[in-house]
């Protein structure tokens, strides 16, 4: 283990989107590179999300979205977190985003966005380059 | 930085107790937070739940915790999952079968990491569940990772046991040999609406009925059904206190003081080496040793 231990973060499904592969597919990959990933299933609410990141004093935030839901579920998780003095949290972005949505995306304050096909190490890799977030 | 956090703690600040715990969890600045919170407030009842894996913990814990909201009680959850020995990494997964309420503040769940070999709960519980204590919440529930032959500690950690069996999970025997019950004050008959519970139940009474086998409640419950969940906090509430034991005063000052004696142990590595080495050249016996060991952590 050469990266920082104990990096927290939660893995969001938000909505109605059920498709879950993704995100269990990164939240093995995570956890297999020494991460600690917390899953709090499918359906949350951003109420539900905000909570559960506040709660687990997370370091990083990934949501995963395959619904076409991003413009309009990630300005209000953003808005939230900032609500609850959240902004240290890093915002991670994956699934199906368009070209197009990334800046979008970027400008409002998420981090990253990863798409299909992105290499599990690639995300690993820019997780430990950015370390953890909460060191008192 | 650290007694601003501390202050933010004693005002009950919700993220100032999410980091603080972080910090028990990775074992920084425990001295610090112990002073801070004090002596755990007495009668914050510390409630295991403990069984196999796959027996319903994370399950019966959210509903438990959703029958004590009712109750109007404020509730904290601590879930144990196992960490990986070989990567450190850790998949916490048990607030998927919890209740999701974000408005609630009357209810706070943390996931924690389990390092193999700390007996099927996290580092640094007890100093979890002091933290907790003095934030003001009226029960705590330690969910222990699926739980195996002599994970014992919890025993020391909570008031009250819980242990969970399903129907058809093996016979007899496979209790004895596990042990799973020594460390009970109640058995839950879990998953009750399968067949076969009351067949289990018969099972389970039958051996905690042997001679020599301490008084220990029997309750058939289904979270998936809402059933019994009253009747188990009832004999939970009820529970008598262990005989024959250390009150648990006592037994959190003994933890205590072993683990100060820990971190001196780290802190005087400046004295304890040498000892070390002259113990190693067999210039001391073992009992000599740690004799002089027992002094320069004393003194």
């Amino acid at each position: 283990m050469d990266q920082q231990p104990n990096v927290r973060i939660v893995l969001a499904k938000v909505g109605l989107d059920g498709h879950d592969r993704g995100v269990k597919v990164v939240s093995r990959a995570l956890r297999d590179a020494g991460f600690h990933v917390i899953y709090p299933g499918l359906w949350q609410s951003p109420e539900a999300v905000v909570r559960t990141v506040a709660d687990e004093d997370a370091d990083w935030l990934g949501i995963s979205l395959l619904s076409g839901t991003h413009m309009t579920l990630v300005p209000k998780i953003l808005k939230l977190l900032a609500d609850a003095g959240l902004t240290h949290v890093g915002v991670l972005v994956g699934g199906i985003i368009p070209e197009t949505d990334i800046p979008k995306l970027l400008a409002l304050g998420v981090s990253k966005v990863f798409g299909p096909g992105t290499p599990l190490p690639e995300i690993i890799t820019y997780l430990r380059a950015e370390g953890s977030r909460t060191h008192a | 930085m650290l007694d601003d956090l501390l202050v933010r703690l004693g005002n009950r600040d919700r993220l100032a107790l999410a980091r603080v715990l972080t910090l028990v969890s990775r074992g920084e600045h425990l001295a610090a937070i112990r002073r801070a919170v004090a002596a755990r407030p007495e009668g914050t009842p510390v409630v295991a739940i403990t069984g196999n894996a796959g027996v319903g913990k994370s399950t019966l814990v959210g509903k438990l915790a959703e029958h004590l909201r009712t109750a109007g009680k404020s509730v904290a959850v601590l879930a144990c999952d196992p960490q990986s020995p070989l990567t450190g990494g850790a998949l916490l997964g048990d607030r998927v079968r919890m209740p999701s309420k974000p408005d609630d503040l009357g209810l706070f769940i943390r996931s924690v990491a389990a390092a193999s070999g700390h007996q099927a709960v996290a580092e640094h519980v007890d100093l979890m569940i002091r933290v907790l204590a003095a934030f003001g919440f009226d029960v705590i529930l330690l969910e222990t990772v699926g739980a195996g032959q002599g994970d014992t500690a919890v025993r020391d950690l909570a008031d009250v046991v819980v242990v969970l069996v399903q129907p058809e999970s093996g016979d007899e025997m496979q209790w004895e040999k596990a042990g799973l019950f020594e460390v009970a004050d109640v058995v839950v008959i879990h998953k009750a609406d399968l067949p076969g519970a009351e067949r289990m139940e018969a099972q389970v009474r039958e051996l905690l009925s042997l001679p020599g086998c301490r008084e220990i409640a029997v309750l058939r419950v289904s979270s998936a059904k809402g059933q019994g969940l009253d009747q188990l906090w009832n004999a939970i509430a009820h529970c008598p206190k262990r005989a024959g034991e250390l009150e648990p005063a006592a037994q959190l000052l003994l933890r205590r003081a072993q683990q100060v004696l820990a971190e001196r142990l780290h802190d005087r590595a400046g004295s304890v080496t040498p000892l070390v080495d002259r113990w190693k050249r067999r210039e001391l016996d073992e009992a000599q040793a740690a004799d002089e060991l027992l002094h320069v952590l004393v003194d």
